[in-house]
C-alpha cells in the first residue's frame, strides 16, 4: 500500500495505548494523596495530551519541550519536598517520570518503560501502607498491568476482554508461587534495609501537650489507636484506663509533659495487689515515644522500653512502626509512697498570674475541710452537683482557661475536668498531675479482642496522699459517670453520648465496622506480624523439624519448581492440539521443510506459488502437499486424504 | 489454477454442471474481456442465489455484464432504467380494468422476469427502490393483496454511479445488505481495451450467444453449489474474520451473523465454480471483499481510504487458522 510518509503518530498505539494509560493511573492512584497536587495535575495533563496526539495523528512535542519541561518538573519535585530522596520526593520523581514519558512514547518499547514504571509504582505504595485493602488493589493494580502488556503485542482480533482473561489467568497461576515464596521464605527479624518513613503524613492521635480542645477534636475519630487480647477475662470498663502520658507542667492553659529535675527509680517504688491481667497490645503508629499500658503495668515486653518516674512507659524513639507487646497489669497497686519535698513542690507548681479565681476558689474550699481526702471528695462533689456539663463541643476559652471555665462557660470535655481538678488540687497544695490516654474501648465480639479508638481518648488525674501515695482521680466521672461505665462509643450508641455530641452509628454499620476490624486484626496478627518466631510455629505446626533457614529454602525452591511443573504439565493437557488436525500438523511440518514463512492471512495457494518461487523444491511436490492439504483439512470426507498428505510432504526432502 | 484430480468419481449429471459452468465462463469471457475474476465473482453471485451490486462508472460494460449473464444462462431479461419519477408500478405491475370481461387484469412489471437490470438504482425515490428491493427480499411481490410468486431463479443486478451525488438516493445500509456482493468492473487492461475497439461490435454478439444452460440447469448449479463442503477450520477461519472486523479499530460496524452467512454463501458457490473438494480459505478470499465491503461501515479515524484496502487489511491480519 503505498501511502506518503506519516508526519505526526501514526495511530498504531491507539488501541493500546488507552490501557498503558490506565495501569499508570492506577498505579499512581495510592500515591496521590501523599504527592504534591501540581504532580497529580501535571501527569493528567501530560496523559490527556498524549492521547489527544495520538487520537488526533499530532506530532510529538520537540526534544527541547521535553528538555524543559524535565527540568523544570526536577526543579519543581525539589522546591516543593526540599529533597529527592526518600518515599514522598521518590515516588513525586516516578509520577514525573512517567508522565514526562508519555511525551516521547512511539514505539511499544516505549511503552515497556511506562509499564515497568507502573510496576514500580504500584509496589512503592506498599512502603507508605500495607492495609487490609492493599492487598486486593495490589491485584486488581497487576492485573491492569499484566492486562495492558498484553494489549502491546495483541492481534487486533484479540479483545480487551480476552486480554483481561488472560491476564488474569497469568496471575492465577503465579498466586500460588507467590503464597508459597511468603510462607517459606526465611524472615528475618531486622530487615534488610530500611525504608526512610515518610513523616509528612499526619497521625491522628494524641501529641504530647494538652489544650482545652485537643481531645474533643479526637473524639470524632474513628480510627483505631489499639487493639488488644486479653489471655483470659477482660476487666471492667471502669478499670480500663490506658496510661499513655503523664504530664505535670501547667502554664495556665497547656499542660505538658516535662522532664522531671531530678531522676527517679520509679519501678521500684511500686506495690501490685487484687487481680492480675495479662494482654497482648497492637499498637498503630503515633510517632511519640510513650507507649500504652493498662494501669498499671508491672512487665512489658516490649524491647528498649523503660518506665520513668511519671509512671510512664517510654520507648527510646518514636514508634513509627505498628508494634505488638506483652503487658501484666494490676488495676490495683500503690505507688511512691514517699514523696521528697522537691517533688511536692514540683507537683504543685502553678503559673502565679493566671487563673487566680480558681486559686482563691481552691484555698476557700480547702478550709472548710479537715484534710485533703475530703477535699477531693468536696471538689468531685461540686462538678458532680453543680450545673456543669460533659459535651463534646466546649465553648472556646482564653488563656485563663481554668477560670473560664469554672466560673463562666461550665461546658466541657475530659480535658476541661482534669485540669481544672488538677489546678484546684495544685493550689490547695495537693501535688497533682494529669495521666493523658484512653478509656474504655470496644469488645469485638468477632475477634474477642478490644478496639481502642482514638474517640477513646480521655484525660484524668492523679493525686499524691501522704497514706496511699498517687492515686487515680477522674473528675469526668463525678460528671457523666457513663462514660466511664460503658466507653465513649456505647454511650453513643445507647442514645445517652448523644446529647454529649457522639453520633450514633447504626447496627447495621456496628456490625460491618465489627467485621472489618477482625479481618484488619486477622491482617497485621498474620500477615504483617509473620515474624520469624511466627514462620517457626507455622514451620512446625506445617510437620518440619527444626524448621532452620536452609531448610526452608530448599522446601521453598523444590515447591516452586514444584509448582510450575504442575503449571506447565496442566497447560499442556489443556492445550493440547485436537487429534483431527493431523492435516494442520503434517502442513506446519511442510512448512518447516520450505523454510519459507507463512504470512498472517496468506492462503495455502498464495503460499505454495511464493514457496515455487522462492525453493528449489520441485513445484509438483507443493503443488501436490498443497492440494492434498486443502482436501485433507477443508475439502468434503475425502477417503485417504490425510495419508495422501503425509506421503506428499514426506516426499519433500 | 486448474484442479481436478480430487473428486475421483463425478456423478453423469455433476460432469454435465461442470460442463455448462466452463462453456459459461469461456463464453463469458470471450465478450467481457480481461474481467475472469468479476464474471467469476457474479456467477458466484448467481449460484449462491444473491444479488449483485456493479458499483462503476458509465461504459465498462455493466449492462454488457448482466445481458451476456442472461443470455448465456437461458434466462428472461429485463431492464429497467431507474430515474427519479420511476413508480413503484412500473416495477411491479398494475391492475387493469377489462371491460370487456369487467373486471380486473394484472398486467404484470418488468420484475417478473429471472434477470433484472436495474441500472442506476441510486437515481429513483426509497419508494421505488423499495419496491425492488423487497422482491428481491422476498423473491414474490404483493399487488392488491395477492401475492404473486416471481420466476425462479431470480436474480438482479442492479447499478449505481458512484460518481453521482446530486439528485440520488445513495441506498441506505440496510438495503445494501439485500446484495450479496458488491463488485466495481474497472478499466480493461491494455491488450483487452486493444481488442474491444479493433473487434467485433458486443452487442451483436451478445445477440449471437446461444444459451449454454437453462433455467433448470442453473437451479441444479444452486442446489450443487449449496452442498459445498465447509470444514469446521473453515468455520473457525471465517468466525476469527467476523470477530476481527467486530474488534477491529478501523471498524464501526463489523459484520453481523447475516453477513457471515453471506460469506459463507458465496464462497460456497466460487469454490464449486473452483471446482474445490470443499471451501478453502482461498474462496473466502476470493469473495471477502465484494461480500464484506459494503457491509462494513469504516470508523471516522480509519487509515484506510477505500473498502477494497478496508477488506485487505482484514485478510491480512487474521491467521488461517
Amino acid at each position: 500500500m503505498m501511502r506518503a510518509q506519516p508526519r505526526g503518530t501514526d495511530g498504531s498505539l491507539l488501541s493500546s495505548l488507552p490501557w498503558t494509560l490506565a495501569a499508570l493511573v492506577v498505579a499512581l492512584a495510592p500515591h496521590v494523596p501523599y504527592l504534591s497536587f501540581w504532580i497529580s495535575g501535571a501527569f493528567v495533563s501530560c496523559a490527556t495530551w498524549r492521547y489527544v496526539i495520538e487520537q488526533q495523528r499530532r506530532m510529538l512535542p520537540s526534544r527541547w519541550v521535553r528538555g524543559g519541561l524535565a527540568l523544570l518538573c526536577f526543579l519543581g519535585v525539589f522546591a516543593s519536598y526540599s529533597s529527592i530522596s526518600g518515599v514522598g520526593p521518590g515516588s513525586a520523581l516516578l509520577a514525573i517520570m512517567a508522565a514526562l514519558k508519555l511525551l516521547e512514547t512511539r514505539k511499544r518499547r516505549d511503552q515497556f518503560v511506562l509499564l515497568f514504571i507502573s510496576i514500580f509504582l504500584v509496589m512503592s505504595s506498599l512502603l507508605r501502607e500495607q492495609y487490609l485493602w492493599s492487598l486486593p488493589y495490589l491485584v486488581f493494580g497487576t492485573l491492569i498491568i499484566m492486562t495492558a502488556w498484553l494489549r502491546m503485542s495483541a492481534v487486533e482480533s484479540e479483545s480487551a476482554k480476552q486480554s483481561l482473561r488472560t491476564g488474569g489467568r497469568l496471575l492465577l497461576y503465579a498466586a500460588p508461587l507467590a503464597i508459597a515464596m511468603w510462607v517459606l521464605f526465611p524472615r528475618l527479624a531486622t530487615p534488610f534495609w530500611s525504608v526512610p518513613i515518610d513523616t509528612s503524613r499526619a497521625v491522628t492521635g494524641l501529641s504530647d501537650t494538652m489544650s482545652p480542645g485537643d481531645i474533643s477534636s479526637l473524639s470524632q475519630s474513628d480510627e483505631v489507636a489499639f487493639r488488644v487480647r486479653f489471655d483470659d477475662q477482660l476487666p471492667q470498663p471502669k478499670d480500663r484506663y490506658w496510661r499513655g502520658l503523664v504530664m505535670t507542667s501547667f502554664n495556665g492553659r497547656t499542660w505538658r509533659g516535662s522532664e522531671p529535675r531530678i531522676a527517679a527509680p520509679a519501678g521500684e517504688q511500686l506495690e501490685f495487689a487484687g487481680q492480675a491481667y495479662s494482654y497482648e497490645i497492637t499498637l498503630e503508629p503515633t510517632q511519640q515515644q510513650w507507649v500504652i499500658a493498662m494501669d498499671m503495668p508491672m512487665e512489658w515486653s516490649l524491647e528498649r522500653t523503660f518506665m520513668g518516674p511519671h509512671q510512664q512507659l517510654s520507648h527510646v524513639t518514636p514508634i513509627e512502626q505498628r508494634v505488638a507487646y506483652k503487658v501484666v497489669s494490676y488495676p490495683e497497686y500503690r505507688v511512691q509512697t514517699g514523696l521528697p519535698r522537691i517533688f511536692r513542690r514540683y507537683y504543685t507548681e502553678l503559673p502565679d498570674d493566671s487563673n487566680r479565681r480558681t486559686a482563691s476558689l481552691a484555698r476557700e474550699m480547702r478550709q472548710t475541710v479537715a484534710n485533703d481526702k475530703q477535699y477531693i471528695d468536696a471538689v468531685l462533689a461540686m462538678f458532680h452537683n453543680e450545673e456543669f456539663f460533659y459535651t463534646l463541643r466546649p465553648p472556646a476559652l482564653g488563656s485563663n482557661s481554668v477560670d473560664a471555665f469554672l466560673f463562666d462557660t461550665r461546658q466541657g470535655f475530659c480535658e476541661h475536668y482534669a485540669s481544672a481538678f488538677s489546678v484546684m488540687m495544685r493550689a490547695a497544695s495537693i501535688p497533682s498531675r494529669i495521666v493523658l490516654g484512653y478509656q474504655g474501648g470496644e469488645v469485638n465480639p468477632l475477634g474477642g479482642h478490644l478496639i481502642v479508638r482514638q474517640s477513646d481518648a480521655h484525660a484524668w488525674v492523679e493525686v499524691w496522699l501522704e497514706e496511699s501515695g498517687w492515686r487515680r482521680v477522674d473528675p469526668t466521672a463525678a460528671v457523666a459517670p457513663e462514660r466511664i461505665e460503658y466507653g465513649a462509643r456505647d454511650a453513643a450508641l445507647d442514645g445517652i453520648g448523644i446529647s454529649w455530641g457522639f453520633s450514633a452509628p447504626s447496627r447495621l454499620l456496628q456490625n460491618l465496622t465489627m467485621t472489618w476490624d477482625m479481618l484488619n486484626t486477622k491482617w497485621n496478627d498474620w500477615i504483617l506480624g509473620y515474624s520469624p518466631d511466627k514462620q517457626k510455629t507455622f514451620m512446625e505446626w506445617l510437620g518440619m523439624e527444626n524448621p532452620s533457614w536452609r531448610k526452608m529454602l530448599l522446601t521453598l525452591v523444590f515447591t516452586v519448581i514444584a509448582t510450575i511443573l504442575a503449571i506447565s504439565a496442566f497447560m499442556m493437557l489443556r492445550y493440547r492440539p485436537a487429534k483431527k488436525d493431523q492435516a494442520s500438523i503434517l502442513y506446519k511440518r511442510f512448512i518447516r521443510k520450505t523454510g519459507v514463512e507463512r504470512y498472517i492471512g496468506e492462503t495455502e495457494q498464495e503460499f505454495a506459488a511464493r514457496v515455487m518461487a522462492q525453493c528449489p523444491l520441485p513445484p509438483a511436490a507443493i503443488q501436490a502437499v498443497t492440494d492434498a492439504y486443502l482436501d485433507a483439512r477443508y475439502g468434503a470426507k475425502v477417503a485417504g486424504a490425510v495419508e495422501k498428505l503425509r506421503k506428499a510432504v514426506a516426499a519433500i526432502a | 489454477m486448474q484442479r481436478s484430480s480430487t473428486v475421483e468419481k463425478i456423478p453423469s449429471n455433476v460432469s454435465a454442471q461442470r460442463d455448462a459452468l466452463e462453456s459459461a465462463r469461456k463464453t463469458l469471457g470471450t465478450i467481457i474481456l480481461g474481467k475472469d475474476d468479476q464474471i467469476a465473482l457474479a456467477l458466484s453471485c448467481l449460484l449462491a442465489r444473491g444479488h449483485l451490486l456493479i458499483e462503476d462508472l458509465p461504459g465498462l460494460g455493466k449492462t454488457m455484464l448482466a445481458q451476456s449473464l442472461a443470455r448465456t444462462l437461458g434466462l428472461s431479461f429485463r431492464r429497467i432504467q431507474f430515474t427519479s419519477d420511476l413508480l413503484p408500478a412500473d416495477i411491479i405491475g398494475v391492475s387493469v380494468f377489462r371491460q370487456d370481461r369487467g373486471e380486473f387484469e394484472f398486467q404484470p412489471g418488468p420484475v417478473f422476469s429471472q434477470l433484472i437490470l436495474a441500472d442506476e438504482v441510486n437515481r429513483a425515490t426509497p419508494k421505488a427502490q423499495s419496491a425492488l428491493l423487497e422482491a428481491m427480499e422476498e423473491f414474490q411481490v404483493s399487488v392488491d393483496g395477492e401475492t404473486r410468486p416471481l420466476p425462479t431463479p431470480f436474480f438482479v443486478v442492479a447499478t449505481q454511479n458512484p460518481g453521482d451525488q446530486i439528485g440520488t438516493f445513495p441506498l441506505p445500509e440496510s438495503q445494501l445488505d439485500r446484495f450479496l456482493m458488491r463488485v466495481a468492473i474497472g478499466y480493461p487492461n491494455e491488450a483487452s481495451e486493444r481488442e474491444l475497439i479493433a473487434g467485433a461490435d458486443r452487442r451483436s454478439m451478445i445477440d449471437e450467444i446461444e444459451s449454454i444452460a437453462g433455467p433448470e440447469m442453473l437451479l441444479e448449479l444452486q442446489s450443487s453449489a449449496r452442498k459445498q463442503a465447509v470444514s469446521e477450520p473453515l468455520i473457525d477461519y471465517v468466525q476469527a474474520l467476523v470477530r476481527f472486523t467486530r474488534a477491529s479499530a478501523d471498524i464501526e460496524t463489523g459484520l453481523s451473523p447475516r453477513g457471515a452467512q453471506a460469506l459463507v454463501a458465496a464462497a460456497r458457490a466460487r469454490s464449486f465454480i473452483e471446482n474445490h473438494s470443499g471451501v478453502f480459505p482461498d474462496d473466502i478470499q476470493a469473495v471477502f471483499p465484494s461480500v464484506a465491503g459494503h457491509r462494513l461501515k469504516p470508523a471516522g479515524s480509519t487509515r484506510f481510504r477505500s473498502p477494497a484496502e478496508l477488506c485487505q487489511h482484514v485478510l491480512d491480519s487474521v491467521a488461517i487458522p
